[in-house]
């Protein structure tokens, strides 16, 4: 009897499993659908967190105007958002990257270091069909520089033992002695290695190290006070929007699509620059800049939401601030906060590996394409340039990986091996260090055989470490697909 | 735990399986055809014959279901600590940059149609080769063999056998289908660039679905369905399976392969296939525990393979001792 119940239930639970898994307890739209109804944020489904806002409600909302709650302001200002400095900041660093490819010290240095004088903006510029409201520094914000905002810890990724900022100074000056700031006995791309590390150096360093980080304490910058004398908004209102204003995305980006958002940075979509419809494109809220742009041309691709999720955080985190009205914040208002930031940092961080492991692949690729030539006899110079300026993007971006707030150890020690000081040159050799007149020594390298399997490891790196999705050039990610098709492997049958 | 239970069972809803659901309804149907239009059965005694209760629940046949629960949810646990194939393709893909002759995407410039293809003959291939060799293997290490041996056990051969395998032995088939697909996803991500892809129905090797619509459950079953001659020269019948799980001195160590038959004729165990009616199927052993318990299929194994190490230990003493004495003795 025992056993023939014990059949019975046997094959009622092998035909069960496999008429394979047909619907589930509870749709989406069903449990979207009852936390909207309770009022809840946030709800979860299959374990992933989601959130009740609908899409057509988070595209509303805009980084400001948001109120003053500052105690005591009796002035005329009505909007208490101000990251004006911030925007000098993105404009100093593209004018500083234009002006890195033409050769003069002076000039690069009056951007890096800031000016008495009205510097003029060298980009974004007008270009046709995209007008731009600013055409000098002081029309956004006086007596900017980017040298006292670069990151001051030890930069193990470039030779010499230098800091951060010793690091990009010591770059501009070479720049200067290199036409079109690209030296091609040791492969370095200047314009490319000066942008790309000065946005980890300064802007993800200032915003995740400082404004989102000891800025957040209770008593640094207070929420009851104003940030500064005089000012019309209070400690927490001005730390978040300088934070905000250093990811670089455009006041409303939440409205536009990834694609419409990078469109903006590539100065080609002007409908959607213009939010207020005046005809020209306001550098300080309607311009995308920086990693807000690299977020954007990663989400095109449909893998991520890098864009919209940390743009959002920045919006929850000041309507969070706006709503302890002047007042000092309450811990768990401190703790949504702390929250947020954590988001922004962890996002941000992935932008930046995307940035890495797409040109890691840029790199691979590009050696191919020399390997082809030299097996041919043919002439590898414009290859060599290509292959340059994306070695010099890889290391840019993985220098700017190092300039945020928590030290990558072992990660960091690990691409660094793996990229070198400089890209191999044809001759296999390298640049290994700086002699004590600040030259360059090279020797011998490995082989460029190698040194695509370095790349591979870099691009297994920002997997394993970061996490990233988009893969952008992505070198194996064929090999993964396969696997994947092949099934599992767990075939322990005895067939 | 649905989830649970669900995945134990994932098996018969996936088409990469042999045991899915729509193989073994349509194995039935292969059942019934040979049965009615070959044997001339009429239809009620065709699925008397099929649904032969002595055979379906046996002792032997409830023992592969135990086996399959708990190997199931052993493997659960176990697989995700061995080495993946996509690790194994990782490492060789690394290591062919190193290579002198071979460089990245050599040949990427082949036709799309040609490189598909290829790669879908080739993995079927290989796969079919290796497990092949890997179970010649099974048979002819005695330590080896005592694992395997659990699967020879079965004295009825339902579809449900194929996991009446000690979970030892399950760990060294999934090793060896990470290592060859390993293999052929590297080399061939390497030469051929993105253009590599599988062709697949229900998302299985092309090949490894005509087999399985063809009746490969019936492999392990009581209908012995047989090929023409020269077709068993090529692809194992069901019934040439069956006699390598006969009792009979005559069928050891004969028809290893899975799919197909030409490795056996190439290394000289390929039998054709006889009627099978009358087969006794098992293995012959001096153990008196019970044959179908789950502690003489799980634990005997680890007794007979500590025997053959003592014994091989014994040995090498012997030998030493021996040598000793000879030595003394010269003296």
């Amino acid at each position: 009897m025992k056993k023939t119940t014990l059949t019975f239930v046997s094959v009622c639970a092998l035909f069960s499993a496999g008429l394979t898994h047909i619907g589930y307890s509870e749709t989406f739209s069903e449990a979207f659908a009852k936390a909207k109804a309770a009022g809840l944020a946030e709800f979860s489904y299959n374990g992933n967190l989601y959130t009740t806002q609908t899409a057509e409600e988070a595209a509303k909302l805009t980084y400001g105007p948001f109120p003053i709650t500052l105690k005591g302001y009796s002035g005329s200002k009505t909007n208490s958002v101000s990251y004006t400095g911030q925007i000098a900041r993105h404009v100093l660093h593209d004018s500083l990257k234009k002006l890195a490819a033409k050769g003069s010290k002076d000039d690069m240095m009056s951007y890096y270091n800031g000016s008495d004088l009205n510097l003029a903006i060298v980009a974004p510029k007008s270009k046709d069909g995209f007008p731009v409201k600013q055409t000098t520094l002081n029309d956004i914000s006086k007596g900017k520089n980017l040298s006292g905002k670069t990151y001051k810890g030890t930069m193990n990724a470039w030779p010499g033992q230098m800091t951060g900022k010793e690091a990009l100074e010591f770059m501009i000056n070479k720049a200067a002695t290199v036409k079109g700031g690209v030296d091609t006995s040791t492969g370095y791309n200047y314009p490319q290695l000066i942008s790309k590390f000065a946005m980890g150096a300064v802007f993800y360093n200032q915003a995740v190290d400082n404004y989102l980080d000891e800025k957040l304490s209770a008593d640094n910058k207070p929420n009851s006070k104003p940030y500064k004398d005089g000012a019309y908004y209070t400690g927490k209102e001005h730390s978040w929007d300088e934070a905000f204003g250093y990811w670089g995305a455009a006041a409303h980006a939440m409205k536009l699509s990834p694609k419409e958002n990078y469109e903006i940075t590539k100065m080609k979509n002007l409908k959607a620059a213009d939010a207020n419809g005046d005809g020209v494109v306001d550098l300080k809220s309607e311009m995308q800049f920086a990693h807000a742009y690299y977020a954007s041309s990663f989400d095109k691709g449909g893998k991520t939401n890098y864009l919209h999720t940390v743009t959002r955080a920045f919006i929850d985190g000041r309507q969070v601030i706006t709503s302890a009205n002047g007042n000092d914040l309450t811990d768990s208002q401190r703790d949504k906060l702390y929250e947020l930031a954590e988001t922004i940092g962890s996002n941000w961080e992935k932008v930046i590996a995307e940035s890495v492991f797409k040109y890691a692949g840029s790199v691979y690729k590009d050696i191919n394409k020399l390997k082809e030539l030299l097996d041919s006899n043919s002439d590898t110079t414009e290859a060599f340039a290509t292959y340059a300026k994306h070695w010099g993007e890889l290391k840019g971006f993985s220098m700017a990986l190092q300039a945020g707030k928590k030290n990558l150890g072992e990660t960091a020690a690990y691409m660094n091996r793996e990229i070198g000081f400089g890209p191999v040159l044809l001759n296999t050799s390298q640049v290994v260090g700086i002699n004590s007149n600040g030259d360059y020594i090279k020797d011998e390298s490995v082989s460029l055989d190698v040194y695509q399997m370095n790349m591979l490891k870099v691009q297994k790196l920002m997997i394993d470490k970061f996490k990233v999705e988009a893969r952008s050039n992505d070198q194996t990610g064929k090999m993964a697909a396969l696997a994947d098709k092949l099934g599992d492997s767990d075939s322990a049958e005895n067939d | 735990m649905t989830e649970f239970l669900f995945s134990i069972f994932e098996h018969f809803g996936d088409p990469r399986k042999r045991v899915f659901l729509g193989y073994i309804i349509l194995a039935i149907g292969v059942a019934f055809f040979w049965l009615v239009k070959i044997k001339g059965l009429s239809i009620r005694e065709s699925i008397f014959y099929i649904f032969d209760k002595r055979i379906l629940l046996s002792e032997s046949s409830r023992s592969d279901f135990k086996l399959f629960l708990l190997n199931r949810v052993f493997l659960m646990f176990v697989s995700p600590l061995l080495i993946s194939q996509l690790a194994i393709a990782t490492v060789i893909y690394y290591s062919l940059h190193a290579s002198k002759w071979l460089h990245v995407g050599m040949w990427n410039e082949s036709s799309q149609f040609i490189v598909i293809s290829i790669f879908t003959i080739f993995v079927f291939i290989l796969d079919d080769f290796t497990k092949f060799i890997v179970h010649r293997w099974m048979h002819k290490w005695p330590m080896l063999w005592s694992l395997h041996k659990v699967h020879h056990s079965a004295t009825t051969l339902t579809p449900l056998t194929i996991y009446r395998t000690h979970p030892l032995e399950g760990v060294i088939f999934i090793l060896r289908s990470s290592l060859t697909q390993g293999l052929s996803i590297s080399t061939f991500v390497f030469m051929f660039g993105d253009k590599v892809d599988l062709y697949t129905v229900l998302g299985v090797n092309v090949f490894i679905f005509c087999f399985n619509v063809a009746g490969s459950n019936l492999r392990h079953s009581h209908i012995g369905i047989r090929y023409w001659p020269w077709l068993e020269y090529i692809i194992i019948s069901p019934a040439q399976h069956q006699l390598h799980h006969s009792i009979a001195e005559k069928h050891y160590d004969k028809n290893f392969g899975v799919t197909l038959a030409l490795w056996d004729w190439l290394f000289g165990s390929l039998i054709h296939s006889e009627d099978t009616e009358d087969l006794t199927l098992g293995v012959v052993d001096e153990c008196d525990w019970s044959p179908h318990s789950l502690k003489k299929l799980y634990l005997y194994p680890f007794l007979e393979i500590f025997n053959i190490l003592k014994m091989k230990v014994n040995n090498v003493f012997e030998i030493v001792s021996r040598k000793v004495k000879n030595k003394r003795q010269e003296m």
